[in-house]
This record gives structure tokens, sequence and C-alpha cells, in this order.
């Protein structure tokens, strides 16, 4: 078809970048460019749903079993509408490298082995999946009915959180790139300090970005990521908080990308960002499966999990999405109220928009200025979310809520009480949406809770507002 | 009842020991006049001068006749250990040790126990290969030395290896049906342990920690409080927090529990610790096989009261290829006077019940010890380290403050592991260990705790601030 034809050229040359004479090209992708027919100055860029060249988007193609499939993302880094590469033209070149080395490290044994060795060793996984029985007894009805509760323990690798799978599988392929040098940013400090951890490991120069009001509220944390060896750049432009930390970070990169890996902490940013940081999280959905077949023998019925960027939420749902059976449930935070304007409940307030290179939902104003978000807990702060939950959301795959601060401290005392297990305030607005959703679920309702991560750098914010 | 024929049996073999040692050491009879029943704060606190003085510390090891109880450890590791309790303690230590022996030998219990250690504490935890770690100590030696391994149970539920004990004793309290436990606590790793246990569990839990102690490690107070767990402000420093925690036992021995932390106390304790620990050296036994094919040639520890060493220690001690090492703390130096040495400068004596190495001036009177790691602060040791010592089984050096804080800085950089100032003491000794091993071979550190708790110590000490 003709237009298959005109589809095929742009589709090449939107993968590849433009070629500009004076920047250097591995060999390989220059060959690839001489396909394109059209003249390099005036190709057309349109937002497209149609099937790509190189990988069909078959968004209800139904297997032999009858379960849909879903291509995510397709060749464009889009999720539906969602996702793509908004970014500068010289951050196209270094997006793609990193695509590439991406697919070639997946097929790569020795790097598979080898990151799955740190992931034994060095972190500590697998994670368990434990069956939480007194926070099960809790929510057991009059009649002595109720759902069964697992937790998935995220926050017993080192650091303490989900984080690091990413933080090390990044740090691991910037080493095979050859990169020396690696920047992200952090909100209250999470991701800036698992990101200095693998710089740590792997002997990498380490610089985190960190809004100037942050580094105020959690010097505790900038120590540590000192004691480890990192530079932490105060950020004083905008609200000197997580997204401007972010901006920063991503003007660092354009001006250093050829010595430079950039860490980001979320399934959010350019393609191939929210796919790759999905793949590495997605070793807590694939965990989950085999252990819910050695505990009980089947699936999870329901999956929970709490959405800030959305990486934690990802590496869980990801294995089950294709499973139609299973219920994926996010929660965001609520901050004081949806309604208060004082929250960051991005999926269930938000307009679709560009951010940080991605077209996803987000909190704007009328005039399409981000919106400065609020909740108790830092790492859930984020005016945006990843491309791929916005997509899961608009197609009904998965199901959005929203929980507020106080449900969140609550839920956060209850389960430490009942399990001793203290939660992160952002793991707790997933275990507060319990109380919601147990009432309503079946006896024996099998629920996985991701338990992202442990509570300990919230104690003080925690003992604040419970007045323990 | 049988176990009241039990505490006969008991209370007889306890004089007989007394016996014993009276005929085999010519230790004067002064002994049986000083130790007193009654529980008063003097003799849980006053030594035995005269013990220490005129007690020739002998090479020789007794071994004690076999006693006529159902279990295999009669509570002594050579001369040291044993029950040096009032008598009304006596029976509840019986009872403890009839169940302690009943759980282990219970399958239902061992199989909870292993769940629980799987997914709630989540074992096991890795031999992690410190690569960066090694190559710095080969770039000192062109390229040659060991390779050494770390042990992470900072990795465990709650950030250290206390955990392992306090879970299977809530477990075996819960048994007993006690409603309540109660413990004391240095670092406040162990009270936390317990206070997470307790709450899995459903029981009340009663922590008690020295004033300074609480200061320093706050954070571990207020996680502590989180739990649900009561704590008590007691002033002095750990080894007052433990007899207070005694004494509280005491006061309602059919509800409450009194869970040890650590290898020390009365007979069944330094035994019910070190078999909980043990799962450490077990595991590290089928890891070193998986990865090299063979044994650690060295495994090392520090040493507060000794149940993170035991645990390491305990499966390697008939394997003699194995040299064991404990790091004790050497605060600000041996000479200083403000350290907690135990085994390499104190002397024998009993202490919280057991004959045990101890810190004591010369009228007995129990030093107060000091190290900047609050875990650390025990004037005396686990006895079944002080046999190991005597014994000449297992070697044991020091590091004081500064090595330990600067080990601390290395292994964040180099690894990114931020290990406890505790752990960070058994890195230090690497720095003298390391020229004298020949290459290749292999040495296993037990990382025995995170040092997230100690960021806050270190930030003050001022050593790290940006030049």
């Amino acid at each position: 078809m003709a237009s298959n034809i005109q589809f095929t050229g742009l589709n090449t040359s939107r993968v590849l970048p433009i070629p500009n004479p004076s920047s250097h090209f591995p060999s390989k992708m220059l060959q690839f460019a001489s396909f394109r027919t059209a003249n390099p100055s005036s190709v057309i860029c349109s937002l497209t749903r149609d099937p790509s060249y190189v990988a069909p988007l078959e968004e209800h193609a139904k297997t032999s079993n009858g379960s849909v499939l879903l291509q995510r993302p397709d060749s464009f880094g889009r999720f539906g509408k969602f996702g793509g590469k908004y970014v500068p033209e010289t951050l196209m070149h270094a997006l793609t490298e990193l695509e590439h080395a991406f697919h070639a490290l997946s097929a790569d044994e020795d790097f598979q082995r080898e990151l799955a060795g740190i992931l034994k060793d060095y972190v500590g996984r697998e994670s368990p999946l434990y069956f939480a029985e007194r926070l099960t007894e809790h929510y057991k009805r009059a009649n002595g009915e109720g759902p069964h509760i697992y937790l998935k323990r995220e926050d017993l690798n080192h650091t303490g959180a989900h984080k690091i799978n990413n933080a090390v599988a990044q740090a691991l392929l910037a080493k095979k790139l050859g990169k020396k040098r690696i920047i992200a940013e952090t909100g209250a400090g999470q991701h800036g300090v698992a990101t200095a951890t693998v710089c740590a490991r792997f002997g990498l120069e380490c610089i985190i970005y960190m809004g100037a009001q942050d580094m105020e509220r959690q010097a505790l944390n900038v120590f540590r990521m000192r004691l480890l060896g990192a530079e932490v750049r105060a950020v004083h432009s905008g609200t000197a908080t997580l997204k401007d930390a972010t901006s920063e970070a991503i003007r660092d990169w354009v001006t250093n990308v050829e010595t430079t890996h950039y860490i980001l902490g979320s399934v959010a940013g350019p393609h191939p960002y929210p796919m790759m940081v999905r793949e590495f999280h997605a070793v807590i959905g694939k965990e989950t499966r085999k252990q819910a077949l050695e505990k009980w023998g089947g699936k999870p019925d329901v999956l929970i999990a709490c959405i800030g960027g959305g990486s934690n939420a990802m590496g869980l749902f990801h294995e089950f999405v294709d499973d139609k059976d299973v219920r994926l449930i996010g929660v965001e935070a609520a901050g004081f109220g949806v309604d208060s304007g004082k929250h960051a409940a991005t999926l269930t307030k938000g307009e679709v928009g560009v951010l940080h290179g991605a077209m996803s939902y987000l909190l704007q104003d009328e005039e399409g200025q981000i919106v400065e978000p609020h909740s108790i807990s830092a790492g859930l702060d984020y005016p945006g979310v990843g491309p791929e939950h916005s997509f899961l959301k608009d197609l009904g795959r998965a199901e959005y809520h929203s929980i507020t601060d106080e449900e969140a401290l609550e839920a956060f005392k209850r389960v430490s009480r009942l399990e001793g297990i203290i939660p992160a305030l952002e793991t707790s607005h997933a275990l507060a949406y319990l109380e919601k959703i147990c009432p309503t679920l079946p006896n024996g309702t099998k629920v996985v809770v991701n338990f992202s991560g442990r509570g300990d750098k919230d104690v003080q914010t925690a003992i604040k507002y419970l007045k323990v | 009842m049988a176990w009241c024929k039990l505490q006969g049996a008991i209370v007889s073999c306890h004089s007989r020991t007394r016996h014993e040692l009276t005929d085999e050491k010519g230790a004067s009879s002064r002994l049986l006049e000083v130790v007193q029943p009654v529980v008063t704060r003097e003799t849980i606190k006053i030594m035995l001068p005269e013990l220490t003085i005129a007690y020739v510390p002998s090479t020789q090891i007794v071994e004690s006749k076999p006693l006529p109880i159902p279990t295999s450890d009669s509570g002594k590791f050579g001369r040291f250990g044993g029950k040096f309790v009032p008598e009304t303690l006596v029976a509840c230590l019986n009872q403890l040790e009839l169940h302690f022996e009943n759980a282990l030998r219970d399958q239902l219990f061992q199989a909870e126990l292993a769940v629980a250690l799987r997914d709630y504490v989540g074992r096991e935890t890795p031999l992690y290969h410190a690569e960066r770690l090694s190559e710095y100590y080969k770039s000192m030696n062109n390229g040659k030395g060991p390779d050494i391994y770390l042990k992470r149970e900072d990795l465990s539920h709650t950030g250290s290896h206390k955990m392992n004990n306090a879970l299977a004793q809530s477990m075996i309290a819960k048994r007993m049906g006690c409603k309540s436990v109660v413990t004391a606590t240095g670092s406040g790793q162990h009270g936390l342990a317990t206070a997470a246990a307790c709450a899995k569990l459903g029981l009340d839990c009663t922590v008690f920690m020295a004033a300074k102690d609480m200061q320093r490690q706050s954070s571990n107070v207020r996680l502590i409080k989180l739990l649900g767990a009561q704590v008590e402000k007691v002033e002095g420093g750990f080894k007052d927090a433990a007899s207070e925690a005694f004494r509280y036992w005491v006061g309602d021995l059919e509800r409450n529990y009194h869970l040890t932390g650590s290898a020390v106390g009365p007979h069944p304790c330094p035994a019910m610790v070190r078999e909980f620990q043990s799962v450490i050296g077990k595991e590290t036994r089928i890891q070193a096989l998986e990865k090299w094919g063979g044994k650690p040639d060295v495994v090392v520890a520090c040493v507060g009261t000794g149940s993170n060493a035991l645990g390491l220690f305990h499966e390697f001690i008939d394997d003699r290829d194995v040299r064991l090492i404990g790091v004790e703390a050497g605060g600000m130096g041996l000479e200083s006077g403000a350290h907690s040495s135990s085994l390499t400068t104190g002397e024998v004596g009993v202490y919280h019940g057991a004959i045990t190495y101890l810190l004591q001036d010369q009228d007995g009177q129990v030093i107060q010890p000091h190290s900047i790691a609050a875990g650390m602060e025990y004037p005396g040791v686990g006895p079944e380290l002080s046999f190991l010592k005597e014994s000449g089984r297992a070697e044991f050096c020091v590091a004081n403050d500064q090595e330990a804080l600067h080990a601390y800085e290395r292994l964040c950089k180099l690894e990114g592991i931020v290990p406890s100032l505790e752990a960070a003491h058994a890195l230090a000794i690497l720095d003298k260990l390391v020229p004298t091993l020949h290459n290749g071979s292999k040495v296993v550190v037990n990382c025995s705790g995170r040092g997230d708790k100690d960021a806050a110590t270190v930030f003050n000490r001022g050593l790290f601030d940006e030049e």
C-alpha cells in the first residue's frame, strides 16, 4: 500500500535521529539510515496509532488461549498515544544508543548472568512473598471469611526499596556502554541513595541533583549519598524540588551526553526509559508468579501497588498484564484529598500533556504549567506518572484509586503493629487501600501487595503525626 | 511432675558443680559463702573478689561429669558458663531448657521457624564476593591477596542478625503461653528485632535500654516504639539495662519471657542463642561450597557479646583448617581504659549468671566499658567464646573506634554497603590480617548489620565533612 511505504520511511526516520554531518555515528546506523527515501530536512512527524514497520502494535490481538496480547511499547516508544520521545535533538542519539544497547544486552547471556548474580548476592533477591497472617485476620469478616493477604517484600532489598533493581541494572548497562559518569535526580533521596550505592559498587563517578528545599529536609540522606562517594548538587531554580532537579539533570545530560549516563528512577521520561525501567523491575512480577504457584498452586487474584512515577507497580503488574483474571490496582497519593488541590493523584485528577520527555497524564493548571503536587510521602510527590500507566488506565486494564495522607499514616501504624514490618509511607498508601477493597473480596481471594520499601526513613514524619 | 524431678536433679547438680570446683580447683570454699541465694541489687552487681584473685587460670579443660538430664549440653563450656543464679530462677531456667529442647525436636516448630526465617526475615542471606574491597587490598600487594566475602546479615529484616534469635525465641515464648516478652538492648538492634517478632506474634514487648544508648541510637528507639513496644530508660550502660530486664522478668515469671539477645547469661541462654544463630554458619558452608567448592580459610566476626560470632563460628569449630577470628572493641585504645575488650584484657569471673571473661577492676567491680559501637559495649562476653579462646581454637584481637570508622567509610565507598559500626570492627581487622594471608585464600567476614542507625554518629563525629 502506498501509504505503508510512506509510513515506512517515516518510521525509520523517527527511530533514528536525522544525521548531522558533524556528529559521529556507529557505521551500522548509517547503513540503516540509507533506507530513508525522504529528504532529511523535510521529514514530517505525526502522531499515529497505526502499526509501525518494525513491530506491529496490536492492542487487542487474541492469542489462542483467549488472553489479550498487548505490545507495549511500540517501536516509537508509545503506549497507545502515551509515551514517546519529546526531547531536544541532542539527546535523540543517546536515547537510541541506549535502546539498542538495552536490546542487545537483553539477549546477551553473559550480561544477564552477571546481572542475576548481582541481584542475588548484592541486592539479596529473590525477595520473599510473605503471608501476612495477622493482617489477614484483621480483615476477616464476622463470619470468618476474607481474602488472604501476601506481601511482596521489596523492603528486604539492599538499601530498603525496589529502586535498586533498576539502579543496579542501569549502572551495569552504563558500564558496558563505556560511560564513566552517572547522573540522577532525587526527591527525598531514596533514588539518590540507590544510585550512589550502585556507583560505589561499580566504581563510577556519581552526581546527584536534588532540589535545595529537599536537601534541607533530608540532610541525613544527603550525608548518606556523600558517604557513598557521590556528589550532591543543589538545584535552586523553580520551586527547588524534584521536578526542578529532574530538569537540571536532563540539562546536564544534554551537555555531557557522550560520557554520561542518566539513571532515571522511574518508568517516566522519554523512550526507552519507561520500557527499560519496567523490564529491570519486572523481576518482581516474575518471582511473584513463581512464588504464588509454589504457595497456593495458582495466580494472585488482585495485585496492589502504590504509584508515584509507577516503577514498583509496573514491576509487579507487567508479568500479569496479559492475564485478564488478575486485577491490577494502582494507588496514588490523595494528599489532603483529591478535591483539596493538594495531592498527587495524577491519574484521577490529571490531564494529558508532555512532561520530562513523555506524553502522559499530569497535574497542570489552565495555562499548562505544572502544578506543585503534595503528599506526605516524598516518593509519591510527582506531578506526572509513567506513560504505560496512563495507557493501562485508558484501556481499562488497570484501576487507579487514591489514598489520603491520613489514611496512609493509619496503615503505616497498623501494619507496623500487626506484622512488625514498618512500611515506607509510599507503600502505606497501597496498604491503606486494603481497608477499602477487602470487604468486597470473596473468601480466599489471594491479594498480593507490593511492599515496595521499608519505613525507617519515615520515622520522624510518622512520629510527628501519630504522636507515638 | 517430670520437671519437678528435673528441678531436683538440677538443684543437686548445681551444688555438685560448686562442689566440683572446690575439689578440683582447690579454690577456697569462700565460693559457697559468697554466692547469695537472694536476688538484690547488690548480689547482681557485686563480683566475687576472692574468686577472681584466688582463682588461678587453668590451662586444663575441666570435663564435667555427664548429668542425668535430657540435655546434650551441661551448660558448661569447659570451665566457663554454668547457671549462677538464685534458686528461685533455677526452676524457670529448667523449664526454659525443656521447652527449648522440645522445640528443637518438634518438626512442626522447625518447619514454622524455617518458613518464618525465609518469608519474614528474608533468609538465606547472600555470601557476597566483595570484589572492590578485595581489589583494594590486592592493589597494595602487587595484585596478590585473599578473596573477601561478606555474609550479608545486614539484609535481614530489621537490619541485623539479631532477628534469627529474636524470632525463634518469641515463638518459644508463645508456645510456653507467655503473654509478654522483656529484653534489654545495646545498639537497639536486638530490641528492634524483638519488638518486630512480638508484633508479628501478637505478644506484648518491653525493651530496656540505657539512656546514653537511647540517645545515640535514637532512630532505633523510634522504630521500636512504632512497632508497639514499650521502651524503658535505664541509667548507666547496657549492662545495667540487662540487669533491669532480668529484674523485671523476675517480677512476673508466669507472664513474662526474658529474651536474651546474646550468647551470655545462665544456661540455657548461651546455648539457645548460639543454636538459633548457627543458621549463619550453616548457610555459609553451603554457599562456600557452591561458590568455590571448598570451605572458608578464615572467618571473621565482631565480638560484643558474641552472638553473631558464634553464629558464624559454630559450624566450623570442628574444622581445624578454618581459622576463627573475633574482633573486640578497642574503644579509645587499650591503654586508655575506655574499651570493651573483655577477652583480650579481662579476667575470669561470674557475670549475669555465667563464668566468663569480664572487665573488672581490682575490687572486682565491673568496669563501664566504652566503644563507639553501642552493640559492642558489654563488659563480659559469651562463655562459649571464653572457652574457644582458652582452648586456643579461636583468636581474638582488637580494633579501636578510629579504625572502625575508617572501615565503615571504606566499605561505603568501595562496595556501596553501609555496615553497622559493630560490623565495621570486623572489617577494620582486615588491614592487619590481609598482609598475612596467602594469595587466593578465602576470607568470610560477617557483615552483621547495616549502618543506617550509625549515620548520625558518623555525621556528628565530623570525620566526613566536605573539604
